[in-house]
């Protein structure tokens, strides 16, 4: 698999989702967890989608609640994220929270 | 304060708007950002989540136009959840046919029109365009006024046009015959001798001049003037009073002698009133075209001063030879003569006058006449008063009124704006017949980035128009009030409003405008090398790109 070039800020993003592979994640939580603001984020996570290393699905959660967009990694970003993580182990330090508060 | 809702409800609507112009792509991640925006904590942190999320489709949207191919179609598995475009469109599309309309009104307004010319006068000096109030090669209009004032037999008419004309000798004919048609206005005759002094007619018209009006120095003083270009284009320019011709001192000695000057700006503005009226003229740039003229040879006043120092001194050689009596005639000869040029004399000749009062003092002081002499005194200081008041007043109208400086920033900002809308209405209706499938107008269906471009611009149009329209209407109405009634007292506003609406909007940032008008043409150029890269870069955008990063 040819591997991207990939900047901290996805490095970041990566290891979040690689905490819990399987877990759907939503915007919001991914951002609060990273340290990013929607601005930085949601590109990663549009051309993480473009290279099919992510895919997304629309939940309804409750009654009246618009749907929220989630996200997972496909198969072939979970093998992404193990080689990378492997280059570059400490890339994710540092992070703070983008908002105070909040749940995901 | 503001409520605390407020951001959130700001947030939301910056979201929608955003999703609104965002390419089909982006949709869902649109509405992904939007639904997330009801979970974040706190009005300004989804104020801020929504700036950003609104910032990145905004980002895509540019994208869209620059890189169409990017702007791929794709199956949204929220679309129809989100379903709210037909009634959006329709609505938009009505918005802009509306400002455009609404805007485009505005031309039927003749002080709107003129406000519009106005507001173009910036470009002038950035398009090489002569002005109107510069002489010109040609000027059309003025040759149809001319044309028809010669069918029509109409000496004002005629005499408005050769003092308006470039070429000397046309402007010389024009001139005879608008006095043949009529005697009264030989006038016109010293207007265009001041214009043009080396025309071979003046030989002819002054002596006319000073048989028509004997008390006005004025002839006398465009005798002089022609002596002094003759002696500056042979280069031969005596600096002693006693060595210049005895005509130029004949010319002089008999200015001095007149009782009174006339450079007829009264008269003028009289006849330029009238034929205005009767001609429908409204261009502002050629009604206030003579006010920023002298009326006087340009050498009268240098003549002048240095005429009447030599006459001073002479007073003073004859104050030496005892001849008191002598002495004060010629003093008094330089104050009168003083009075009589007023301000058109300038700092030198009020400073010779001024001498010639306290040359006047001293006589007077050293007969022990106290009260004449603390009179003479006191003039001498009222002139030294009344020359730093005009000073002050020069400079004052030199940097312009604020409001008439504001206001001509607006007409030339609105005109500006006005110009950008418009390009923008025009391009974003090119796109879409460009791409629609053929030129009828119903299966014409622009795009979301299209629409909102193009309300854009409608919005500006209309918002430019009404600005230019708003500012401009104090002027108009100074410039129909002196048509209609002769008022000229606010005539200087307007002068200075127009002076300022010719100065390119930003080029007030430079020392010489020729430097403004290189960077423009540099800035053009630059964007043209861009706009070139850019359909060169649409023309790869299918490439592959290799080392992407994500």
């Amino acid at each position: 698999m040819k591997i991207p070039r990939i900047s901290p800020q996805t490095l970041r993003v990566l290891e979040r989702f690689a905490e819990r592979p399987t877990a759907w994640c939503y915007g919001y939580e991914l951002s609060r967890e990273t340290g990013l603001k929607s601005g930085t984020l949601y590109p990663i996570l549009m051309r993480l989608a473009k290279f099919s290393l992510l895919e997304t699905k629309w939940v309804t959660t409750e009654d009246g609640v618009p749907p929220r967009h989630t996200y997972r990694l496909t198969p072939k970003g979970i093998e992404l994220v193990r080689s990378s993580l492997v280059a570059a182990p400490a890339a994710a330090k540092g992070r703070r929270p983008a908002f105070s508060g909040g749940r995901a | 304060m503001m409520p605390l809702a407020y951001p959130r409800r700001v947030a939301a609507l910056l979201l929608r708007f955003a999703i609104w112009i965002a390419p089909h792509d982006t949709l869902d991640w649109g509405h992904g950002m939007l639904s997330e925006l009801n979970h974040v904590h706190g009005s300004w942190a989804a104020l801020i989540w929504a700036m950003g999320g609104a910032g990145v489709l905004a980002k895509h949207a540019v994208l869209a136009v620059v890189l169409p191919g990017s702007n791929r179609r794709t199956a949204s598995s929220a679309g129809e959840l989100f379903a709210k475009e037909g009634p959006m469109r329709k609505t938009t599309l009505a918005a802009i046919v509306a400002c455009t309309v609404a805007s485009l009104l505005f031309f039927l307004a003749p002080v709107f029109r003129q406000a519009f010319h106005v507001s173009l006068a910036q470009w002038h000096d950035v398009l090489h365009i002569r002005r109107t109030l510069d002489y010109q090669e040609s000027d059309p209009e003025l040759e149809d006024l001319a044309r028809k004032a010669e069918q029509n037999h109409d000496a004002e008419g005629l005499a408005f046009a050769a003092i308006r004309y470039c070429d000397e000798s046309e402007s010389a004919r024009l001139a005879d015959e608008a006095v043949h048609l009529d005697p009264k206005l030989s006038w016109i005759y010293a207007v265009i001798a001041v214009q043009h002094s080396s025309l071979s007619e003046i030989d002819r018209w002054v002596p006319e001049l000073e048989k028509w009006d004997p008390q006005n120095a004025l002839p006398h003083f465009i005798v002089a003037e022609k002596i002094d270009i003759d002696q500056v284009v042979r280069e031969k320019i005596p600096h002693r009073v006693e060595e210049q011709p005895p005509a130029w001192q004949n010319a002089l000695a008999a200015a001095f002698g007149s009782p009174r000057l006339d450079n007829y700006h009264d008269r003028l503005k009289e006849l330029d009133r009238r034929v205005l009226l009767r001609y429908g003229l409204n261009d502002p740039y050629r009604v206030i075209g003579e006010e920023r003229w002298y009326g006087l040879p340009t050498y009268a006043a240098w003549d002048s001063s240095r005429y009447a120092e030599s006459i001073l001194k002479s007073g003073e050689l004859l104050e030496v030879q005892r001849n008191r009596i002598g002495a004060v005639e010629k003093y008094w000869a330089v104050a009168r003569f003083g009075q009589m040029m007023g301000s058109a004399g300038g700092f030198m000749m009020r400073r010779v006058v001024r001498d010639a009062y306290k040359q006047l003092g001293r006589l007077s002081e050293k007969e022990r006449h106290n009260e004449e002499a603390a009179f003479y005194a006191s003039v001498a200081a009222q002139i030294d008063n009344a020359q730093q008041e005009e000073n002050i007043s020069i400079q004052n109208r030199f940097r312009g009124g604020d409001v008439s400086r504001w206001n001509a920033f607006i007409a030339r900002a609105s005109g500006l704006m006005m110009l950008f809308s418009g390009g923008l209405l025009l391009t974003c209706a090119l796109t879409v017949i460009a791409r629609g499938p053929s030129l009828r107008l119903s299966p014409l269906r622009p795009g979301r980035l299209n629409l909102g471009l193009g309300l854009g611009g409608a919005i500006g149009s209309l918002l430019s128009s009404a600005m230019l329209y708003v500012s401009y209407r104090p002027y108009a109405e100074i410039l129909q009030r002196f048509i209609r009634t002769g008022d000229t007292s606010r005539i200087p506003e307007l002068s200075e409003f127009l002076a300022y609406a010719q100065i390119p909007l930003g080029a007030e940032q430079f020392k010489h405008l020729g430097d403004f008008v290189f960077y423009f043409w540099v800035g053009v150029t630059v964007l043209c090398i861009l706009a070139l890269l850019l359909v060169v870069l649409r023309h790869f955008q299918h490439r592959e790109r290799a080392n992407a990063t994500i």
